[in-house]
């Protein structure tokens, strides 16, 4: 029974987003209105409702609420197989309200041509909830491309400044990326010999019959960059800040909140428990360009003046710490990589939402121009700093767990690069504070005072404040119980581990799930001993 | 135990929902919000004495429980309930709710007193946190936490620049020692297995696992962040720019002196390098931060100094070894220095916000109790004997004295002659700052139409300056033990309450130092103290005279006054950093960023551009229908494709 809100969070949406798309022009804004609503807020409540029932559902296959259906593909070994893991729930959790929240803002925008703008945020959404929830890498990879084509649309339509040069190399980049996944995908799919594209059946093949070490490091390669790419990992990060700075709000909010998650969603998921042989050999990169993410576009991001892309950067810089997350592939690190992926999609996503309302009060997004904003719209500089705080690590917030478990797991691989990763959280308290700081406190700029002469400036309405309550909330209430989401991964990542514990001598020198605690310190022991 | 464990989760849980309720309701209305977070300071100090009381008065109480676990890694909330626990959490507690009800009267003409309230009751529920922590890991979180709580109340005049620049400068520079902090918890963690205080500590009590330097050190850097000691004591004078109950509960009394609580907890793990990494560095401070005090004219700035200074004294003990003399002088330095910060504040809200000392003079007859208890107070900061902090702070000096007499190594010479230097320079600015503020004739309209304050503001300075200033030492003088003055002033008191005085003060502590310096037989030693103390005020009423309008030595000396107002130079390094190195790298990288990455590598393939572009422009009609319908071909293609 469960297992039928699945479909309906995703097919509901996409209905509803189809109906709009084709309902006759003199529709009125209240029907399109209302629709919009529903459509955002059922995937919502189901994700609600599966996080409710998530500890007493049976298991099977790893996977809870596990439903099937044949779509005529079944030659191909395809299956519309759904269902949610400790992994993929708090990700599914994440688009319902980010969702939620980015649909509200759109629908209060009065953006023009509304109806197709919400039609296609609803498809999406759709392509978000499926995405996540699949159990079939191929609908895994589908459902994406599926949220991604209207991403390129909207910010086509309805982009800011420079929107042409941004949708376009963010549609080749991103298509670039999508394509080497599905290049590794494919190859996983062929060289298994499972013959299906569904994950557990993957797993039992590629456990009773590992691919050579030639292949799979490739096949790992493949599905890092590939995947890769689409989180924005350095160097190839280039179109997040200017595809974002340039997307309409609930685009950006989507796209960076939650769906950039899903390469680091497809690695976790698929390409470390299947590939670990492969991953091995990559590890020794991985790490350096995580940094590159973490350290360099740091200072890039301290180098803005533009409010929205030092947003952006900052959202690539953060992606750092959870390819950080990934390098040990032990319970604590991945664990510390999906908590931060929940909050920073949670944060990214509000302060991308508050940077709009920040633009309507002063018309411009340059921080040298603004200041002073306490004064006019103090509400709003409450949601800003909460959300500023956020990314900026502070507990409280859910951020703060993923980027303290991460640097817990770094120890045990690479502890060298603590260092330059702990660097981060000086980084990014100087640019976020830097950020509010010239928005919202010292004197306004001339520029700014006398557009306040002229115009009626008003705090966050209801309308903006209700979605971003909706993210606060989300921040706060795992912030303050990390266990909402640690819960059902502590249950569910050593599931994973299995293929992956056989390679721990390739990928680490000590798993943690495998040795107890205190024989996994033992090299740290010598190494403390050597610098006494 | 478990009843205890409940009171010390509602005792934190208290200022939380203080803020809450604030928050969500009271932002508009200053009344309310001021009435929420004072009652809620006032139930914190009852419950914190119930507790202290109903506490053993000896060993640890522990309890904890996991708050997040993932595979064999877990984060525990949990408490430590000890001696130097149960004079943190009664400095919090009293002090606090005292302050609390000063900024009744301070902030009466405040238009924000709703933001104000709430973040004092963030701060209470950050530093209870920090008090009652049991585990590396819970204290960070609460440390992170009294950092935003400094940051929010220290930007309380956004409007202002320097606000804005302060509050900044004080969470960037917090960040920057919580950076080996961070590492050095991990570390920690990693090394023993557990962040648990007390298991790390008995680890190493039993032998099986040896102290290590590298984690003392970068432990060492949170204290040094939080506790603003050298070289990251730049952040506390601009700190000055919050609210002056601020800057009396939070800079002053209570979380600056974190760092130093932490050192303590973790003295166990302390290897004999990091202590006298603390040693000197403690030292060097007491002398730096004295003679910087002199080179200000703004009356809080100065005292902020002044607390850096104590501050180094504090370590200083740490280092010697004498860990329950640390607790002990913080205790003592919260009284003192809160009833300086809230003499300060009185003033300055008399004569209208007017911070300079030179504007002010003649106060004492204006505002005799604000004068009376700044008097004491500044005896009792110069330890003058009997007085509060001449039990602690002269047991210092005398101390380091004791340990280089015995042979224990030329480190405590230096210690012991900086530290003198440091009593010397104490009576210099604290004389100077009395006779000019107090004494003479008022120097401007604004000091001339001052008012004694209102009572929720004398209330606090009778209790803390005219009281706890003179007597908060009176309980461990020597042969006390339940005898001093016969007796009379312990047997005021319950039993419980005695024994929590004694072993809470770092009695042991104190009376290890006292040991100390005592076998050294140099009883000149305090008599030298007693000698620069009076020297240096003898020096300040002459050399400044009472009440001035400038300051003699930049009158007379202006190069050497202006020496000492650069404070060492350190904030022109730190700027110079700012903007010409971090800026300038960040800037260079966002044009390769940019021109490199962003240019030549991507659209340098111009080809692959060009032919994707042209396609894409082919296929981009501008209607969204047709993306449907290549979409839905596309799809229908796959289909007939896989089903054949």
């Amino acid at each position: 029974m469960d297992a039928f809100f699945l479909y309906l969070a995703i097919f509901l949406p996409f209905g509803l987003g189809i109906l709009l798309l084709f309902l006759p022009e003199r529709t009125g804004e209240g029907a399109v209105r209302a629709l919009g609503v529903l459509g955002f807020a059922v995937p919502l409540a189901v994700a609600l409702f599966l996080a409710l029932r998530f500890g007493s559902a049976p298991v099977e296959d790893g996977y809870r609420f596990l439903t099937a259906i044949d779509t005529g593909l079944s030659s191909l070994g395809i299956e519309l197989r759904l269902g949610l893991n400790g992994i993929s729930l708090p990700l599914f959790l994440l688009a319902g309200i980010v969702g939620f929240a980015a649909g509200l803002h759109a629908l209060q925008s009065n953006a023009p041509r509304l109806r197709l703008y919400i039609a296609l945020l609803l498809v999406m959404q759709a392509g978000l909830m499926g995405t996540f929830s699949s159990v079939d890498i191929f609908f895994f990879y589908f459902f994406h491309e599926f949220a991604l084509v209207p991403t390129f649309v909207m910010i086509g339509i309805w982009g800011g400044f420079g929107r042409r040069s941004a949708a376009i190399e963010m549609t080749i980049y991103l298509t670039l990326g999508a394509l080497l996944s599905l290049l590794g995908l494919l190859l996983l799919y062929v060289q298994s010999g499972a013959e299906s594209f569904s994950l557990p059946a993957l797993r039992d093949a590629l456990a009773a019959q590992p691919l050579g070490e030639t292949v799979a490091s490739n096949a790992f390669a493949l599905l890092l960059f590939g995947f890769g790419i689409l989180v924005s990992l350095f160097p190839f990060h280039s179109w997040a800040p200017r595809g974002y700075a340039a997307a309409p709000t609930a685009t950006a909010m989507l796209h960076a909140g939650v769906l950039k998650k899903f390469g680091l969603y497809g690695l976790i998921q698929i390409a470390y428990p299947l590939l670990p042989e492969g991953a091995g050999n990559w590890q020794g990169l991985l790490v350096w360009l995580a940094l590159g993410n973490v350290v360099l576009l740091g200072f890039v991001t301290m180098a803005q003046r533009d409010l929205k892309q030092m947003i952006g950067y900052s959202s690539v810089m953060h992606m750092g710490y959870a390819f950080l997350g990934l390098l040990a592939f032990s319970t604590v690190g991945v664990g510390g990589a999906v908590l931060l992926l929940f909050g920073h999609g949670l944060s990214v996503a509000l302060l991308f939402m508050l940077s709009t309302a920040v633009y309507h009060r002063t018309q411009t997004y340059d921080m040298q121009e603004m200041g002073g904003l306490i004064g006019k719209a103090p509400i709003l500089a409450a949601f800003f700093a909460a959300a500023t705080f956020a990314s900026v690590g502070l507990p409280g917030f859910a951020n703060f767990w993923g980027e303290f478990t991460i640097f817990i797991s770094l120890w045990e691989t690479y502890a060298w690069a603590l260092i330059p990763a702990a660097l981060g959280i000086i980084i990014s308290a100087i640019y976020g504070l830097r950020a509010f700081s010239r928005i919202f406190m010292a004197e306004p700029s001339d520029a700014l005072k006398e557009h306040w002469e002229e115009n009626q400036v008003q705090d966050l309405q209801v309308r903006e404040r209700v979605p971003a309550c909706i993210l606060l909330a989300g921040l706060l209430v795992v912030g303050f119980f990390p266990a909402v989401v640690t819960g059902p991964l502590d249950a569910d990542l050593p599931g994973l581990q299995p293929a992956a514990a056989e390679a721990s001598e390739t990928i680490l020198p000590h798993d943690a799930t495998e040795s107890s605690r205190l024989a996994a310190t033992a090299p740290a022991a010598q190494e403390g001993s050597a610098v006494r | 135990m478990e009843g205890l464990s409940t009171l010390a989760t509602v005792l934190l849980l208290v200022p939380l929902a203080s803020a809450a309720v604030i928050t969500l309701f009271f932002r508009r209305s200053g009344k309310a919000a001021e009435w929420v977070s004072v009652v809620a300071a006032g139930i914190i100090m009852v419950l914190a004495f119930v507790l202290i009381f109903a506490w053993s008065g000896s060993g640890s109480l522990t309890a904890s429980i996991p708050w997040l676990v993932l595979g064999d890694f877990r984060i525990e909330m949990g408490f430590l309930f000890n001696a130097e626990a149960a004079t943190m959490l009664a400095v919090v507690g009293f002090i606090g709710f005292f302050i609390h009800l000063f900024s009744i009267g301070y902030m009466d003409d405040d238009p924000a007193q709703g933001r104000f309230f709430a973040g004092l009751s963030i701060f209470m529920f950050s530093m209870l946190g920090i008090v009652l922590a049991d585990n590396l890991f819970m204290l960070f979180i609460f440390w992170e936490l009294v950092g935003f709580s400094s940051y929010m109340l220290i930007a309380h005049y956004w409007d202002k620049d320097f606000a804005s620049a302060a509050s900044k400068k004080a969470f960037v520079v917090n960040r920057v020692g919580d950076f080996g902090f961070l590492i050095g918890i991990v570390w920690a963690y990693h090394y023993f297995g557990t962040a648990n205080i007390s298991e790390m500590s008995a680890l190493v009590a039993s032998g099986e696992k040896d102290v290590v330097t590298g984690i003392g050190l970068l432990l060492m850097c949170g204290f040094v962040g939080k506790s603003a000691q050298l070289p990251l004591q730049v952040w506390l004078t601009d700190a000055m720019a919050g609210p002056t109950p601020v800057s009396a509960l939070i800079h002053a009394a209570t979380m600056v002196a974190a760092g130093i609580y932490f050192m303590v907890r973790i003295f166990g793990i302390l290897s004999p390098f990091t202590l006298d990494w603390i040693l000197w560095s403690g030292a060097i401070m007491t002398t730096f931060a004295g003679i910087c005090a002199l080179g200000q004219d703004d009356i809080k700035k100065s005292l902020a100094y002044s607390t850096l200074a104590h501050l180094g004294y504090m370590a200083t003990a740490i280092g010697l070894g004498f860990p329950g003399l640390a607790i002990m002088h913080m205790a003592m330095h919260a009284c003192f220095k809160a009833t300086l910060f809230l003499c300060s504040g009185s003033v300055i809200h008399a004569c209208h916000h007017e911070q300079n000392m030179f504007k002010m003079g003649g106060l004492l007859r204006r505002m005799p109790i604000t004068g009376i208890a700044f008097l004491i107070a500044s005896l009792s900061i110069s330890a003058v004997p009997f007085t509060a902090g001449y039990y602690s702070k002269d047991t210092i000096i005398a101390s380091a004295w004791g340990l280089f007499a015995n042979g224990s190594g030329g480190e405590y010479l230096g210690a012991y002659i900086l530290t003198v230097l440091g009593a010397l320079f104490t009576a210099l600015y604290m004389g100077r700052m009395f006779f000019v503020v107090f004494l003479g004739k008022p120097n401007s309209e604004k000091a001339a139409k001052a008012r004694e304050s209102s009572v929720w503001m004398t209330l606090p300075l009778i209790v803390l300056g005219w009281v706890l200033s003179l007597g908060a030492g009176w309980f461990v003088q020597p042969g006390l033990d339940g005898s001093w003055l016969g007796g009379a002033m312990t047997s005021l008191l319950p039993t419980h309450a005695v024994e929590f005085m004694v072993q809470g003060f770092g009695n042991d502590g104190w009376k290890a130092a006292h040991a100390v310096y005592e076998a050294s037989g140099a009883g000149w030693v305090e008599w030298l103290n007693l000698a620069c103390v009076l020297a240096g005020f003898a020096f300040t009423f002459f050399y400044y005279g009472r009440g001035p309008s400038a300051d003699r030595l930049e009158v007379n000396h202006p190069a050497v006054f202006q020496a000492v107002e650069r404070h060492g130079w350190f904030d022109d390094l730190y700027d110079w950093y700012v903007a010409k190195v971090q800026q300038r790298f960040a800037d260079i990288l966002g044009f390769l960023d940019i021109f490199l990455i962003a240019g030549l590598l991507v659209r340098g393939a111009a080809g692959v551009a060009g032919l994707t572009g042209t396609l894409l422009r082919s296929l981009q009609v501008g209607s969204v229908h047709s993306y449907v319908y290549w979409f839905l071909i596309g799809i229908v293609f796959f289909w007939i494709f896989a089903a054949t």
